[in-house]
């Protein structure tokens, strides 16, 4: 019985090992675009819905009139996980579309989206020439180009300009100390104590307050050069922490935290209830997706957009931010590998697309060429954002194969600490950094 | 006993009697062609869909895979990063322990408490039954969002605290209050458990209450000595069935952890939600360790294979049957 | 029990009278006090699915104006009656699955006498023990190798090769038709198949009935494995799947809506509960109390 059994386990593992499998790469192909082609329909997948899928499909379409024998179908609703399984089922889409780049380093890293250096270099794109350097934080990984943007996010200030003139100000905050006073003089409070309009809306966990988007604001590094978690030996991190919990306890935790409930939580956030397109929240960090929200909700708040303050320390931080966004790639085991290069270079580099698809989803166009186009410029509100991801210190957070794992485990950690119940800082953050670099070793 | 005499057959009968010994060998070989007809999808299923998975979860756990490229032998490594450097593992276990030595007796106790008023009332008792086990039939996500809301901080839940001058917690906000407020969510879809101990209360033979009355018992006595070994078969059921329910808690974990923002990670708030099964499916199919996923698997296996024998072992010393045999 | 002697009933002293009628109204109002508790959490999700945008925030607990059309707007939010759809495929051809595959191996447990039969009841159990995550590894490798994900076929053809669960249910409750009905039935000169279909089957129809409820519950109840298997194909999203990824739309809907989506989702299952009370409160007790 016993020897049959080892048998059984024998022959299920053998089994097991010969069904799992992986394949080979194929070398880079280059076709001329100019020359005759049969038509051929490439599907692209993306997480695009409603409005923006729409928009982005026109766009995307609208290739057609470049490379005549070229149709695109545009699947919407597909997130990463989605296309990470087509491709392990050896049915992946002609062409990926991502919003998360985190991804972006396991993709180079398993060759699960084709290293691009090849295509471009066919075709003489100059990089660096092509795109500000920023974009390379989270499009490429240990020098394979597995991605390229399509568009991007930068983060900035939003402020209520109605409420701050009611409180005497007339500037945005440009440090992180006229912050936390201004944001400690622009929170009203009802009869009960609790809070009616919150100068700043601080608590990790809400919005887009994340352990990146704020820690930007002190240049707080991630990783060393050897990609060595350094969360406890930049001091910056533990500025910011320290930062950010001080206008906690000064609005009051327990506060906050009934009031981000009592505006509708986390659903909030993309409804016509934000708390600052309703005027509650006096100043916020967000993309600059949010003008095409506060437009498209019909929202009344006066306001105006600014760099996010930073360091006192760092003045010259001011004026950059956290940038980065949606990515577009060619997947492993496409069969057209050239075509899906042509429409990739076409949603990433054609000026006239990407400042069309700039203009319908309100994001910042990513190359230097569309940069300059002059009615994205001349909206003010819309412009801080352009003139922040061309900021030379403006970066995305470093990409590695664990993904969003690293932050996860911190923006855990943030929250305990927010909430005081983080006794020894120092220590929390070193452990973190052993978990970290445990978690990468695992891979 | 009398005695049978047997008679040595005579030669022809030997024939027979080999003859009849053949036949009904041939027909215990049918009954048993017969009986694994009638199982074999069970069998095909058992096969396919347990004994290889589980075996292969074997092997994956010592590999590091992604599906995408091929698995890489790693030895133990998955099984000694489990152990000693992943603290969301200890965190997982222990949240899960929590469920399982909390939630699963809180819900033996109100279900048998619900089950005891029930027996006391005379009219009404299909209405009773009805509003009691109505929760239960709400599907486990409708409950979770419903009790997301409810227990808003600024919601209708705290707003009656704050009524009573009660103090008002962050519920799903705060990892202290997280899970109470899954507890709270499990109380109220006691139906089902309620539902057994009803049938097992009213099983209960009047004439031992009627003896221990004469006998002078008060009522906590009678419930002691007599309710309680009468109905323990049903709460070592509930035990086991609670048990492995806890050990796949899932569903309102996950939905509640990210109903406040689709990218927390699972187990928000702060991990206190991160339960064993949501660590697996975290593991294996939003980080793509399909073997550290598998790894977790076959611990979990272990547990739950130890946890149930425990349990069998020790249903025999406070488990008191009426009658049959198991 | 003795016999003959006609027993008159005293009249009721007025204090026990008093007293059993003091007891009968604190059991009725505990009762009465958890039903209220029960019923609590109903009375406010009901109420904020009829409430506006505007009053969701505030302390009314009484929604005005009653905003029905809550209800109307989800459909326009998403394809409700595709998950719905997905949700019945799902649940009805699992349903089926379960019993056609359960039956014939309930009895082969119950009324066969076999070697290996008592072996195969303690596996049959013990893969009810089983968390389902201890195989879905494997089993989602699997079933990415047979281009299966993203649909609904991993879910709905494993409950054709029998169910632990049904299997049990059945087997139990083939255990108490009398052996005679068989051997009646084989001494006619019917197999087992023919016992199987005209003796067995048609004596148990209520626990066919709780058996194919309660998975028909389950499978519509179900999220980890349609999240598992299709999460990644919106057109095959069960109404279990879709409630929950409803709060992950990148237009958030709010709770009112949230709550509007719960109730329709849970509709159809009391409207079941309802007409089928009795199947699903004997099944219940057929699996607790027999042991």
């Amino acid at each position: 019985m016993r020897r049959r059994l080892v048998g059984l386990v024998a022959l299920a593992m053998l089994v097991a090992a010969c069904t799992a499998g992986g394949d080979t790469n194929a070398p880079v192909e280059t076709i001329d675009p100019n020359a005759q082609h049969d038509p051929l329909t490439l599907t692209v997948w993306s997480n695009f819905s409603g409005r923006e899928g729409k928009i982005t499909t026109g766009v995307l379409e609208s290739v057609k009139q470049k490379y005549p024998w070229m149709t695109v179908k545009h699947v919407q609703g597909k997130d990463d996980e989605a296309i990470q399984r087509a491709i392990n089922g050896g049915t992946p889409p002609d062409v990926a579309i991502s919003f998360t780049p985190d991804n972006a380093a396991r993709y180079c890293d398993t060759r699960a989206w084709q290293d691009l250096n090849p295509n471009l270099q066919a075709d003489n794109i100059d990089k660096n020439a092509t795109w500000p350097a920023a974009i390379f934080s989270y499009t490429q990984y240990n020098n394979i180009q597995c991605a390229l943007p399509m568009l991007t996010d930068a983060y900035g200030l939003y402020y209520n300009v109605d409420l701050l003139q009611k409180a005497g100000f007339s500037e945005p905050p440009k440090t992180l100390s006229e912050m936390t006073t201004m944001a400690k003089k622009l929170t009203e409070y009802n009869a009960d104590g609790s809070i009616k309009v919150a100068g700043f809306m601080p608590l990790f966990g809400m919005y887009q307050n994340t352990v990146n988007t704020l820690g930007h604001a002190y240049a707080a590094q991630w990783y060393d050069s050897s990609l060595k978690p350094t969360l406890s030996t930049d001091p910056n991190w533990t500025k910011m922490l320290q930062w950010q919990k001080s206008i906690v306890d000064t609005i009051g935790y327990d506060k906050l935290q009934k009031f981000f409930g009592k505006l509708g939580g986390g659903d909030s956030e993309w409804s016509a209830q934000h708390g600052f397109e309703t005027g509650k929240i006096a100043m916020m960090i967000d993309g600059e997706w949010r003008n095409a929200f506060i437009a498209a909700d019909k929202s009344k708040v006066n306001y105006q957009t600014a760099p996010f303050p930073v360091d006192d320390a760092q003045p010259d931080l001011y004026g950059a931010g956290q940038v980065g966004g949606t990515i577009m790639g060619i997947p492993k085991g496409v069969k057209h590998a050239a075509e899906s290069w042509l429409l990739v270079k076409y949603m990433t580099t054609d000026t006239s697309a990407l400042v069309t698809l700039a203009k319908g989803l309100r994001n910042v166009p990513s190359t230097v060429e569309s940069l300059k186009d002059p009615e994205l410029n001349a909206d003010q509100h819309f412009s801080t954002f352009m003139k922040i991801f061309q900021h030379p210190k403006s970066t995305f957070k470093p990409i590695t194969t664990i993904g969003v794992t690293d932050q996860d485990l911190f923006g855990s950690l943030a929250e305990k600490h927010q909430a005081g119940k983080v006794s020894d800082l120092q220590t929390e953050l070193s452990k973190l950094d052993d978990q970290i670099t445990k978690q990468l070793q695992l891979g | 006993m009398a005695t049978v005499t047997v008679r040595p057959p005579a030669a022809p009968e030997k024939a027979r009697v080999a003859e009849r010994r053949r036949r009904k060998r041939r027909s215990a070989w049918r009954r048993q062609l017969v009986a694994l007809a009638f199982m074999s999808p069970w069998i095909i299923g058992f096969t396919a869909f347990y004994v290889y998975p589980i075996l292969s979860s074997l092997y994956f756990s010592f590999t590091k895979y992604d599906i995408l490229t091929q698995p890489v032998w790693v030895g133990f490594d998955n099984y000694t990063f489990m152990f000693t450097s992943d603290g969301r593992f200890w965190t997982a276990v222990r949240n899960t322990a929590w469920v399982v030595a909390v939630i699963v007796p809180l819900q033996i106790l109100v279900g048998i408490g619900a089950a005891t008023v029930l027996t006391r009332v005379r009219r009404g008792l299909g209405f009773y039954r009805t509003v009691f086990f109505l929760p239960t039939m709400v599907p486990l996500v409708a409950a979770a969002l419903g009790f997301v809301f409810l227990l808003n901080p600024g919601g209708p839940v705290n707003a009656v605290l704050g009524f009573l001058h009660l103090p008002e917690p962050l519920w799903f906000r705060d990892p202290a209050w997280a899970k109470p407020g899954l507890a709270l969510m499990a109380m109220w879809m006691v139906g089902q458990t309620m539902i057994i101990f009803l049938a097992a209360l009213l099983d209960v033979p009047t004439q031992l209450y009627e003896a221990a009355d004469i006998e002078g018992a008060s009522p906590l006595q009678r419930f002691r000595h007599v309710t309680l070994p009468m109905i323990s078969p049903v709460i070592f059921f509930a035990v086991v069935i609670g048990v492995i329910n806890g050990f796949r808690y899932f569903t309102e974990a996950y939905v509640v952890s990210k109903a406040g923002d689709w990218d927390n990670p699972v187990g928000t708030p702060q991990d206190s939600l991160l339960f064993y099964s949501s660590h697996l499916y975290n593991s294996g199919f939003e980080g793509f360790h399909m073997g550290y996923a598998a790894a977790l698997s076959w611990v979990m296996f272990v547990v739950i294979m130890v946890c149930t024998l425990v349990l069998i072992r020790s249903s025999r010393r406070w488990v008191h049957y009426q009658g049959g045999f198991r | 029990m003795s016999a003959a002697t006609v027993v008159t009933r005293r009249p009721v002293p007025p204090a026990i009278r008093r007293r059993r009628m003091l007891l009968a109204v604190a059991n009725h109002s505990v009762a009465i006090a958890l039903s209220i508790m029960f019923l609590l959490p109903f009375a406010f999700i009901v109420s904020t699915a009829l409430m506006t945008n505007q009053q969701m925030g505030s302390l009314s607990i009484w929604p005005s104006p009653f905003k029905w059309s809550n209800f109307t707007d989800l459909f326009g939010f998403f394809p409700f009656w595709r998950y719905a759809w997905n949700s019945l495929l799902y649940a009805g051809l699992g349903t089926i699955g379960v019993v056609l595959s359960g039956i014939p191996v309930a009895y082969a447990l119950s009324r066969l006498r076999w070697r290996g039969r008592q072996v195969s009841f303690v596996l049959v159990l013990s893969t009810l023990m089983l968390p389902v995550q201890v195989t879905i590894v494997p089993l989602y490798i699997i079933f990415v190798r047979l281009g299966w994900i993203g649909s609904l076929k991993p879910l709905i053809v494993p409950l054709f090769f029998g169910d632990a669960f049904t299997i049990f249910l059945l087997r139990q409750f083939f255990m108490t038709i009398p052996q005679e009905l068989s051997d009646a039935a084989r001494v006619d000169g019917a197999n087992d198949l023919q016992i199987l279909l005209r003796v067995i089957v048609p004596l148990a129809k209520p626990a066919i009935a709780a058996v194919a409820l309660f998975n028909f519950l389950y499978c519509w109840n179900d999220f980890f494995s349609p999240l598992l298997y299709a999460g990644n194909n919106p057109d095959t999203w069960t109404l279990a799947i879709s409630l929950q990824q409803l709060t992950q739309l990148s237009r958030g809907i709010l709770a009112n809506l949230q709550m509007a989506a719960s109730i329709l989702f849970t509709l159809p299952v009391i409207v079941i509960f309802f007409f089928a009370q009795k199947v699903f409160v004997e099944g219940v007790t057929l699996t607790g109390v027999k042991g």
